[in-house]
């Protein structure tokens, strides 16, 4: 080398350029807000850290949004961004916040369930950082968020997670998966304090019904489904057969296998007296042989490489040029949810949760999801929640 | 689209062979073809200029704690030797195995195999006892070439072996299949293979060594050394290892970093010889540059395949293959992904391949099983090499990388072999499951 | 924050300051200074709290 110190200036120059250049654009992703406008069925907003021990001033804490109707009924609590990078959930739960009115019972809604997960991208996936739904009012920007919660907020990970109470052995990643540490426990690690906070909330308010929200890979068994174990495999079976019929759009139900531990559709139901349900839409974005993981791919699900295998009989769900847009998904995750609080209703008329004011499939794939938000400029201060 | 796939795939392929032509280093040629990958996507708005800095700088963390893994480990290792422990333990299991050859290999084996089952990385037994191990073999009358082969067919075994295998745990993760029912379906491959290669590699004496110049020719070890100071580093190690696995719930998680930097105090203390641990430090992360520079960059070139569709194209073209040519590409296809993408390729090629030979009638449990056994191998494969590298490394092989990889031919084949006939036989084995649990 | 985080921390700041030294002891291999400097990406960002 001639000059090492001009080549050392050089190479540190372009180091600092990539750790700003890079960086920011991280750090500003892990703290965007997106404005959450409450709609008029939104009575109280608490936090999670109100319900378990070791979640205040973390990452972890979130928001819950309480929808209490005025006569009394029964409870249902709505879950999404459990994995933070299946965004067919965080558009429900945030459609419902927005427009819904409880006549009978309460909802009780954590849309940024793994809030660190939210706020942590995924790296090694090449994932855009943000997407935009397009509004009535211009576009709304929201954050893509990981499956795992940030290594910021729970480090280090075991060299293999060890589900408590049940001892099954685990992938050392799932020690950050929200889907993986229930039951949770007060004293564990911090994605199990979320798991047992919400547990606590079920068991408290004697929450009824518990709905995680979720999306699945098309070329995944386990797509375009409701899992729901022994308890609540009835409602869900008719909650699939009646969106079937009246609807017309496929849903199938799976038993939540037992061997399989640490799943909300398993531990809820086993550690309380809540009938848990898990939704999963198809979101071709999350399978490995599709092209360039891109916004657009993420929103309207079209690819070559998965139209390929469909037609070679390598998908679980039905896929044609039209892809698997968000529309079709969220529509589909909210005439679920409809179905199965008005299939428990029936069985159980004096906990029955009436809500008014939620789309149905046809209208959200009409509307588009983007109708159902409100402009945060044009909105009362108090009705604003940055999540 | 798979035109303008193809074309940025072509241009990284190109750019890597410049930057070899060039005779740059491997590391340094990865870093460019993902970097000319990620300008070439630019074109096609995949990704967006902006980005491209920030996926190669997200990247870079996808592996950021197996970095401070390898640096940890070494370092502890470093000082266990620097002190002596190596020495006194290879002469003592010399003195006790020298005309027991047969038990003398299988004790070795095992040794080699023990860190690497419990933290499922073949590098932390390569690290921790790679090179005592070595040292033992070469007192066997084994060639450092034969003795860096045994050690990597045996310590990509050991990442293999149960309890942690970690493809199989990122397969089981990214395919929402339970981690149980495993021990069988890897232990009982896992040993055959063993006793297999420590046979064909290890049997034959290439040089005669009588015991007493077999000690002579090692350096001295300190008089102060005894036993306890040589298990006692070890012992909070693998203790700690095993208070989270016996008491997981009373246990904080520690986590292998952490674990290792505890040992690597223990070790510091109980030296018998006073050891600079500061420069010993900077030296070993000096050795050890290639490899986490390595894995650093593995992490950017897997973002940007993934961000230009790259990565999608080949799990595509793995997976349009008619079944059973592609049961017996296998054997190319595992080990070669795993060699450019090291970890990531279990994610890439496995979950797509396991979905689709699930819903065939295969046994998941068994062909994950199978498919982990040909993982371990890609990993002495370049660009990355990662075990590869580390074998010859420890065991202080000079020669050529390819006379290496050579001689590692026939375990090679016969743990393929038996890693393909677990997968296509995988119903008909699904009783190793069902014993385990 | 925990401890045992903390003391992730520290570790990963021990690492920096071997990674450094060793960037400007180094004074003949162009490619190994910027090998020390990619490695150098992960450990920065993770100590500054972004990724
Ligand atoms: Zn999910």
């Amino acid at each position: 080398m001639k000059r090492p110190g001009l080549v050392k200036a050089v190479l540190i120059f372009l180091f600092l350029a990539f750790l700003i250049q890079g960086g920011l654009r991280l750090y500003r992703h892990r703290h965007f807000d997106v404005s959450v406008v409450a709609g008029p069925g939104v009575t109280r907003v608490s936090r999670l850290s109100d319900f378990g021990p070791g979640l205040k001033g973390t990452m972890a804490d979130t928001l819950v949004y309480f929808m209490e109707g005025g006569e009394p009924g029964g409870k249902a609590i709505l879950m999404s961004n459990t994995h933070a990078n299946e965004p067919e959930g965080l558009l429900t739960t945030l459609l419902m916040l927005e427009n819904a009115v409880v006549e009978k019972g309460s909802l009780i809604i954590i849309p940024q369930f793994n809030h660190s997960a939210s706020r942590n991208t995924r790296p090694g996936d090449g994932y855009p950082l943000y997407f935009e739904i397009p509004t009535d009012w211009g576009r709304k920007t929201f954050r893509l968020g990981n499956r795992d919660a940030s290594p910021l907020d729970q480090w280090p990970d075991p060299d293999a997670y060890i589900h408590y109470p049940d001892r099954q052995l685990l992938s050392y990643i799932d020690v950050r998966n929200t889907n993986r540490t229930w039951p949770g426990r007060p004293n564990g690690p911090l994605m199990e304090k979320v798991t047992f906070a919400a547990m606590e909330i079920m068991r408290r308010e004697k929450v009824d019904v518990a709905i995680d929200i979720h999306g699945a890979e098309t070329m995944f068994p386990v797509t375009n489904c409701i899992v729901a174990p022994d308890k609540s495999i009835r409602i869900a079976t008719l909650a699939s057969l009646t969106v079937k019929a009246r609807e017309g759009f496929d849903n199938h139900v799976e038993p939540s296998p037992t061997g399989f531990r640490g799943l909300s559709h398993r531990e809820i139901g086993d550690y309380s007296d809540t009938l848990p349900f898990l939704l999963e839409a198809p979101i071709p974005f999350l399978d490995q042989p599709t092209g360039p993981k891109t916004e657009k791919l993420l929103l309207d699900g079209k690819d070559p490489f998965l139209l390929s295998l469909a037609q070679k009989k390598k998908l679980f769900v039905p896929y044609d040029a039209s892809g698997w847009p968000i529309e079709k998904r969220v529509g589909q995750h909210c005439s679920i949810i409809l179905e199965i609080l008005r299939q428990y209703s029936k069985k159980n008329p004096d906990r029955s949760i009436l809500a008014r004011d939620i789309p149905r499939y046809a209208e959200v794939i009409q509307n588009g999801v983007g109708h159902y938000f409100h402009d945060p400029a044009g909105a009362e201060k108090d009705c604003l929640y940055p999540n | 689209m798979s035109t303008q796939i193809g074309i940025i795939l072509g241009i990284m392929v190109l750019a890597y062979a410049v930057a070899k032509a060039m005779r740059l280093t491997v590391e340094i040629s990865m870093f460019l073809a993902a970097l000319a990958g990620g300008l070439t996507g630019v074109i096609f708005r995949t990704p967006p200029a902006g980005e491209l800095i920030r996926h190669l700088v997200e990247g870079s963390a996808t592996y950021l704690d197996v970095i401070l893994v390898f640096s940890t480990a070494t370092i502890f290792m470093a000082i266990v030797n620097e002190s002596g422990g190596v020495n006194y333990v290879v002469r003592a299991t010399i003195r006790a195995f020298h005309n027991k050859r047969l038990a003398a290999l299988i004790v070795l084996m095992i040794i080699v195999l023990i860190p690497g089952a419990l933290t499922g990385a073949g590098s932390i037994s390569l690290l921790v006892v790679g090179a005592p191990v070595a040292m033992a073999l070469k007192l066997l009358g084994i060639s450092p070439k034969r003795a860096a082969a045994i050690l990597f067919i045996i310590a990509g075994l050991s990442a293999a072996a149960p309890p942690v295998n970690i493809w199989a745990m990122i397969l089981c993760a990214g395919t929402a299949i339970p981690y149980v029912g495993f021990e069988l379906p890897l232990a009982v491959p896992v040993l055959i293979c063993g006793v297999f290669t420590m046979l064909v590699l290890g049997w034959k004496k290439e040089r005669s060594i009588n015991l007493a110049s077999a000690l002579q020719e090692m350096p001295e070890v300190p008089a102060r050394m005894t036993w306890w100071r040589v298990l006692l580093p070890f012992l909070v190690f693998f203790g700690s290892v095993a208070a989270y696995r016996i008491f997981p719930f009373q246990t904080p998680i520690l986590g292998l970093p952490l674990q290792f930097t505890l040992s690597a105090l223990v070790a510091w203390l109980v030296s018998p010889s006073k050891i600079k641990v500061l420069s010993l430090s900077r030296e070993t992360v000096k050795r050890l540059l290639p490899l986490i520079s390595t894995v650093v960059i593995v992490g950017m070139l897997q973002q940007i395949m993934t961000a230009t569709g790259v990565r999608g194209l080949l799990s595509y073209a793995v997976i349009s293959i008619p079944l059973v040519f592609l049961l017996i590409s296998l054997a190319i296809v595992i080990p070669v992904s795993e060699g450019v993408l090291t970890y990531g390729a279990a994610a890439v090629l496995g979950i797509p391949l396991i979905w689709y030979l699930d819903s065939i009638g295969f046994h998941a449990t068994v062909a994950i099983a199978g498919l982990t056994l040909l993982w371990p191998l890609g990993d002495g494969l370049p660009p990355t090499a990662l075990i590869g590298r580390l074998s010859v490394m420890v065991s202080d092989y000079k020669g050529s990388y390819w006379e290496f990889l050579r001689t590692t031919w026939l375990p090679w084949l016969f743990i393929t072999i038996v890693g393909i006939l677990m997968v296509v036989y995988s119903a008909k084995l699904s009783f190793l499951v069902r014993w385990s649990m | 924050m925990p401890i045992i985080m903390i003391l992730y921390y520290l570790i990963t700041a021990y690492l920096v300051v071997l990674l450094v030294w060793n960037f400007i002891r180094e004074k003949k291999k162009i490619e190994e200074l910027a090998q020390y400097l990619l490695v150098l990406i992960p450990l920065v960002l993770r100590i500054l709290r972004i990724k």
